[in-house]
């Protein structure tokens, strides 16, 4: 990110939505909202500001566990590193004003809406973590069951406890800690789909990383199935399998807490043995969940007009031959917009969109085809049905009739079949070839 | 899709190619049960 805010010519929108989209490949206007910082662009990033701010709430970058200021940075690599208001939580009472010495408050900014025109969209719209409803293995009723980003946040140098583990109902380091496998995910009441094998990898270098702060550790996975599928994956987890991590293939039947000691309680049954069901107790349950489409992402879904697939992200041009570009041209995929991926399956699609737009872009001319629809304006009663049924936008009525755009028109036919009077045409699939193709079949019987 | 699934159909059912589904209009199906198809399948 940081790369990506120096090199010229590149914009960075961040705190932005994108607000409308119109036109076609080459000349796409995009309606952006900057949404109000209430600081100037001339903030330094020094935090002042954040220590004099009497309000305080939840820090959504650390999952909650520990708070933040109602002015405040994102997270300590935010680019740009400049502080915001969230106005949910600002009491106006000014103090950020006076600390601040370069002047840069500002409490009458006003969200901004900018226009801008771009040849193609790049759609990079990520994921967010599967929430399991409230009692779902204990999640969200008893304190010690813990999501993996919650895990990550607490093991990272620069989260609530500084990485230290330590569980959330007292603050001890966890002795006994159980992962749980495909939470919300290869199951057919929830997500269907496995998300490609990361949750896996994420909790086998957990019980690396624990294993090696805390030797004493007693580690275990519940899985379903193991999927380490990828250059070096399956050696790390034999390497996690040798330092005394524990795999177990199960169901999780039920999670009990233990009231006095908040410790848990887990019934299961190892699947691979005839041992029967078994209460084994935990101090600490880490539930790795799947990923999902981005919050909010339907937003985008529709401005571009992309299909969805059966998962919920977005759908490409071909599941195996061209996972990279959509439907529409000029509007391309990378990394989980598209699907579940780890890290380097999503930079190698990154890469791939970055080259699939500029194979586009380094061209000043645009080949279509000609199956277009064409409107016989004569024929044209103007009753804009072909309007509301192009998939694509690209007709519209004009005050003589209806006018197709024939860059944004893909030549399905929906309109033709539409039109009660017959006044479109598909170029090089008319009626009168059907007919006499129907006419031929049929005249064998 | 038959094809790639090896799977075997009627010698006489007669496949159109069209761009799209949306392309079929009522008449054309019309047209091919008028002229003596037994029936129409829209496939895509």
């Amino acid at each position: 990110m940081l790369q990506a805010a120096r090199t010229p010519n590149l914009n960075l929108y961040t705190y932005s939505n994108v607000e409308d989209v119109s036109g076609f490949i080459g000349n796409f206007n995009v309606k952006i909202r900057k949404k109000a910082k209430y600081v100037k662009s001339d903030c330094n990033g020094c935090g002042a500001c954040f220590e004099v701010c009497p309000s305080y709430g939840y820090d959504e970058f650390n999952e909650g566990m520990n708070t933040r200021k109602a002015i405040y940075v994102s997270f300590a690599q935010a680019v740009p590193s400049k502080a915001q208001i969230d106005m949910s939580r600002c009491i106006k009472c000014g103090l950020c004003e006076k600390a601040c010495e370069v002047n840069a408050i500002d409490f009458n900014q006003e969200d901004e809406i900018i226009e801008i025109k771009v040849g193609t969209i790049i759609v990079a719209t990520g994921w967010d973590e599967y929430e399991p409803e409230t009692g779902y293995l204990g999640y969200n009723v008893y304190p010690n069951v813990i999501t993996q980003m919650k895990l990550e946040r607490l093991l990272a140098p620069n989260g609530p406890t500084v990485g230290h583990l330590a569980r959330p109902s007292d603050g001890k380091t966890p002795k006994r800690i159980l992962f749980i496998q495909c939470v919300g995910s290869r199951d057919l009441n929830k997500q269907t789909y496995c998300s490609a094998g990361v949750c896996c990898m994420i909790s086998i270098k957990n019980t690396k990383l624990i294993k090696q702060h805390y030797p004493d550790a007693d580690i275990s996975v519940a899985y379903m199935d193991i999927r380490a599928a990828g250059k070096d994956y399956e050696e790390y987890y034999t390497a996690s399998r040798k330092e005394g991590i524990r795999y177990v293939r199960t169901n999780i039947s039920k999670i009990n807490e233990d009231p006095e000691t908040h410790n848990l309680k887990v019934i299961m049954q190892n699947t691979l043995s005839s041992s029967g069901l078994k209460e084994i107790e935990f101090d600490l349950v880490v539930l790795s969940c799947a990923m999902m489409p981005a919050k909010g992402v339907e937003k985008i879904g529709k401005l571009l007009k992309l299909e969805n697939s059966q998962d919920g992200f977005f759908k490409e041009f071909h599941s195996r031959l061209n996972p990279i570009d959509t439907k529409i041209p000029g509007i391309v995929l990378a990394g989980v917009a598209q699907g579940p991926k780890s890290i380097s399956e999503s930079i190698s699609q990154g890469r791939a969109a970055a080259s699939s737009v500029s194979r586009i872009m380094g061209k000043d001319k645009y080949r279509i085809m000609l199956i277009r629809a064409t409107v016989d304006k004569e024929k044209c009663a103007k009753c804009g049905l072909c309007e509301l049924n192009c998939p694509y936008n690209a007709i519209s009525l004009k005050p003589d009739g209806a006018d197709v755009d024939e860059i944004l028109c893909r030549g399905c036919g929906s309109c033709l079949s539409n039109c009660p009077s017959e006044a479109i045409t598909l170029r090089y699939y008319r009626e009168p070839q059907y007919e006499s193709q129907i006419d031929a079949i049929l005249e064998e019987i | 899709m038959a094809g790639t699934i090896r799977a075997q159909y009627p010698a006489t059912i007669r496949p159109i190619r069209i761009n799209c589904t949306g392309r079929v209009t009522p008449s054309l199906m019309m047209r091919a049960i008028g002229k003596g198809a037994n029936g129409v399948i829209v496939a895509g």
